[in-house]
């Protein structure tokens, strides 16, 4: 018996020490922070080690656990898990700070600590910030096939709307598929269209659209959505975008735009980061994504950066690291390298060295922001002005039925009010 | 010999009668007190229970609490619902559309696996290298990770892959989206998970066909039985063991489906066209947060798969008595 009672006590012990939280640090002094982050072809385990380095190098008494997330897409999923399960990290970036804030998990940022954003009241939940807005993603441009464009004869990129339906016409005419679209396991791609639309025509007539629906005074089902909706119908209609496509996951969709499998690329602008470095034969072009008029429209998201685990052991700590990491220049410098990004922090530059299709996009962003033409991009917004939770995946698939034909416009509109319901 | 002589005969031929203490059973071994006894089963029978109270009946009674309630971790607080959640379901088209999509699903992933394995089994049925090779290559994939098999696949019937890339070279200018066609895609899932539980079949199959005793079998060709009566008369109600194991496995399996979808499709393409139960639990749990209304689907889906698994458990076991 006391045999048995010294196995339990020991069993007891064993799985006291396995405890996930205790976080009190290995080496001497060093304060140990867990920080969750994702892997794609453009942000490698290397890119994000040296990262980690580059930062706990100049604060020394910080020591960072790094976890990565199953998928880059499913990130904010993970999050949610390890919260349930008792292990949510010190730091997290690009995780929607939506629903964590709320429930209290989140750290509020002061705006002496915003101080240094350019736009550091953006994505606020309930009057606060909990996301570090550390950088701006246009989506989407649209990247193009200069090679294709010159061979259908067409000598300058499109403005308007009707301007983008003629050259998809010329293009089909040539053999050319005119989009590339995905879908598959990553559903972005396949709504990446409608996310242009809804931004260039909806938004700039009602900016707070999503505030709107979240207060019930516009609906999905109503005409100025359906009506932006109906362009994406009527690409597919005329089999400008081929919905045996939204078989293709993510990086076959891009592989396939640089293989040269279709003329036009709609895609977040950290596409440029690839556009630059992976092998391709021919040149690639950016726009931005027409409107109906003509007039600048650029869909663009401010956030992705980190928020910090309000009961972090070490909140000093991860603070600390989660300001260093998105503020110091050289790691700025390496994420708009790596993935793209334009960071948005006040006076910064990218470096000189940067690829054409980054320069060309962001020379695009810049030139929206000096004539005030930037609008929320739809489905990207992750705060109060967001989908709610879980409608991300909803607005993919209400695209995919009606590039696939599977539902009309009307129903699939009617579809998202339905899932809003339920969500809510 | 005097009487005292006597008295010490009869003592030795009646030997004094044992001490009032405990019995000693027939078998000439000590009875083991009651107390100790229990205590040994339940050191053996303690794990099992343990494990089988913490990891199956408990999270069962959490989930059945959760169901009954709103319960969203980002939306507190927690009020209780009663049975609204289960109300909700069955208006839920999301949720009646998953139902259909697994029941198709699994009436093919129980039906198509079993089938082809037992013509395999029959094919494979034999001694020689050559055959115990065949063995090995039908059942390598159920070794392999549902989640490789799915990447393997998805890359094999993507629009670009090698598949319609041959049927475009025969001339098939146009092939089936065998993953985008809302219409193809269930089915091609379903022949994915097919594909892998084939081995499991056959080798169900192949153990239950040993054992059929080949006297049974000579004898029925000495009354002039051809190849195929004595499938029907001796072999096939030999194999209802196998069939009996083979359908509850597949039957569970397919009814939980999860892997294959999350990493082939995400439930799409579309709304829902390969989107499971299970699936949607998982999507409704942890992306939507409602945790009280997914419990609730998990709840169903498992009194669904209990009263499926025991009709058809004890329809097959009623055929294996019947023999």
């Amino acid at each position: 018996m006391r045999r048995s009672l010294a196995l339990g006590a020991a069993v007891l012990l064993a799985l006291g020490g396995c405890s996930v939280g205790s976080n009190t640090g290995g080496n001497g002094g060093d304060q140990e922070i867990t920080f969750l982050t994702f892997e794609t072809p453009n942000l490698t385990p290397a890119y994000w080690d040296a990262a980690i380095k580059r930062v706990t190098d100049k604060n020394p008494g910080i020591k960072v656990k790094k976890l990565v997330a199953p998928t880059a897409d499913g990130r904010t999923s993970y999050a949610k898990q390890l919260l349930q399960s008792g292990q949510f990290p010190d730091v997290l970036i690009a995780v929607d700070s939506a629903g964590f804030a709320e429930a209290g998990n989140l750290y509020a940022w002061t705006p002496e600590e915003l101080k240094d954003f350019q736009f550091p009241d953006a994505n606020p939940v309930k009057g606060k910030y909990y996301q570090l807005p550390a950088n701006t993603q246009t989506i989407p441009p649209i990247y193009y096939n200069k090679k294709m464009f010159a061979d259908a004869g067409i000598t300058t990129t499109p403005k308007t709307w009707a301007e983008l339906e003629a050259d998809a016409d010329k293009l089909e005419e040539k053999g050319f598929p005119p989009f590339a679209i995905g879908g598959g396991k990553d559903g972005f791609p396949s709504s990446m269209i409608l996310s242009g639309l809804v931004s260039t025509e909806v938004y700039t007539k009602v900016p707070d659209w999503l505030t709107q629906r979240r207060r019930d005074k516009v609906k999905f089902a109503d005409p100025a959505f359906q009506t932006a909706f109906s362009k994406l119908a009527d690409l597919a209609a005329k089999g400008y975008v081929d919905k045996t496509n939204v078989s293709r996951d993510y990086a076959a969709t891009e592989q396939a735009f640089l293989d040269g499998k279709s003329a036009m690329y709609p895609m977040g602008n950290w596409f440029a980061a690839n556009a630059d470095t992976k092998k391709h034969d021919f040149e690639v072009g950016v726009f931005n994504f027409p409107t109906e008029d003509g007039k600048l429209v650029v869909p663009a998201y401010t956030g992705g950066g980190m928020i910090v685990n309000a009961k972090a052991a070490h909140l000093d700590a991860a603070k600390k690291f989660a300001l260093g990491f998105q503020l110091d220049k050289d790691q700025l410098d390496a994420s708009v390298k790596a993935d793209g990004l334009f960071p948005a922090i006040k006076g910064y530059t990218p470096p000189g060295d940067v690829g054409p299709t980054f320069k060309a996009g962001y020379d695009l962003y810049t030139q929206a922001v000096q004539q005030n033409a930037v609008v929320h991009a739809f489905r990207w917004e992750t705060a109060d002005d967001g989908l709610l939770p879980g409608m991300k995946d909803k607005v993919d698939q209400a695209a995919q039925d009606v590039i696939t034909g599977r539902k009309s416009v009307a129903d699939a509109c009617a579809f998202l009010d339905t899932e809003w319901a339920k969500a809510g | 010999m005097g009487e005292g002589g006597l008295t010490h005969l009869a003592a030795v031929a009646s030997p004094p009668a044992p001490p009032k203490t405990r019995r000693i059973p027939a078998s000439g071994r000590r009875r083991k007190p009651i107390l100790p006894r229990v205590w040994h089963f339940a050191s053996f029978g303690a794990p099992g229970v343990l494990v089988y109270l913490c990891f199956v009946m408990a999270p069962i009674l959490i989930s059945f609490g959760y169901s009954l309630t709103n319960y969203n971790p980002f939306n507190p607080p927690v009020k209780f619902v009663g049975f609204d959640n289960y109300r909700l379901l069955f208006t839920d088209e999301q949720f009646l559309t998953a139902l259909k999509v697994t029941t198709v699903l699994t009436l093919i992933v129980v039906i198509v696996p079993n089938v082809l394995g037992l013509g395999v089994a029959l094919l494979l049925d034999r001694k020689g290298r050559l055959y115990n090779a065949l063995r090995s290559v039908f059942f390598t994939p159920v070794i392999l990770s549902s989640v490789v098999v799915s990447i393997v696949w998805s890359r094999l019937l993507d629009d670009r892959g090698p598949l319609d890339s041959l049927l475009r070279a025969l001339g098939i200018e146009h092939p089936p989206g065998w993953l985008s066609d809302p219409d193809i895609a269930l089915y091609s899932v379903a022949s994915i998970v097919s594909w892998q539980m084939l081995g499991f079949c056959v080798v169900v199959y192949l153990a239950g066909l040993q054992g059929v005793p080949s006297e049974l079998l000579e004898a029925a060709e000495i009354d002039g039985a051809g190849p195929l009566r004595r499938f029907r008369a001796v072999t096939w109600p030999l194999l209802a063991p196998s069939l009996t194991i083979n359908t509850v496995v597949l039957l569970i399996s397919a009814f939980k489906t999860y892997d294959y979808v999350k990493v082939i499709t995400n439930g799409g393409p579309g709304s829902g066209a390969t989107a499971t139960i299970a699936f949607n639990v998982l999507q409704t749990g942890f992306d939507s947060n409602h945790v009280g209304y997914a419990s609730a689907m998990a709840v169903l889906m498992l009194v669904v798969v209990a009263v499926v698994t025991t009709v058809v458990l004890n329809f097959l076991r009623r055929r294996e008595v019947d023999l």
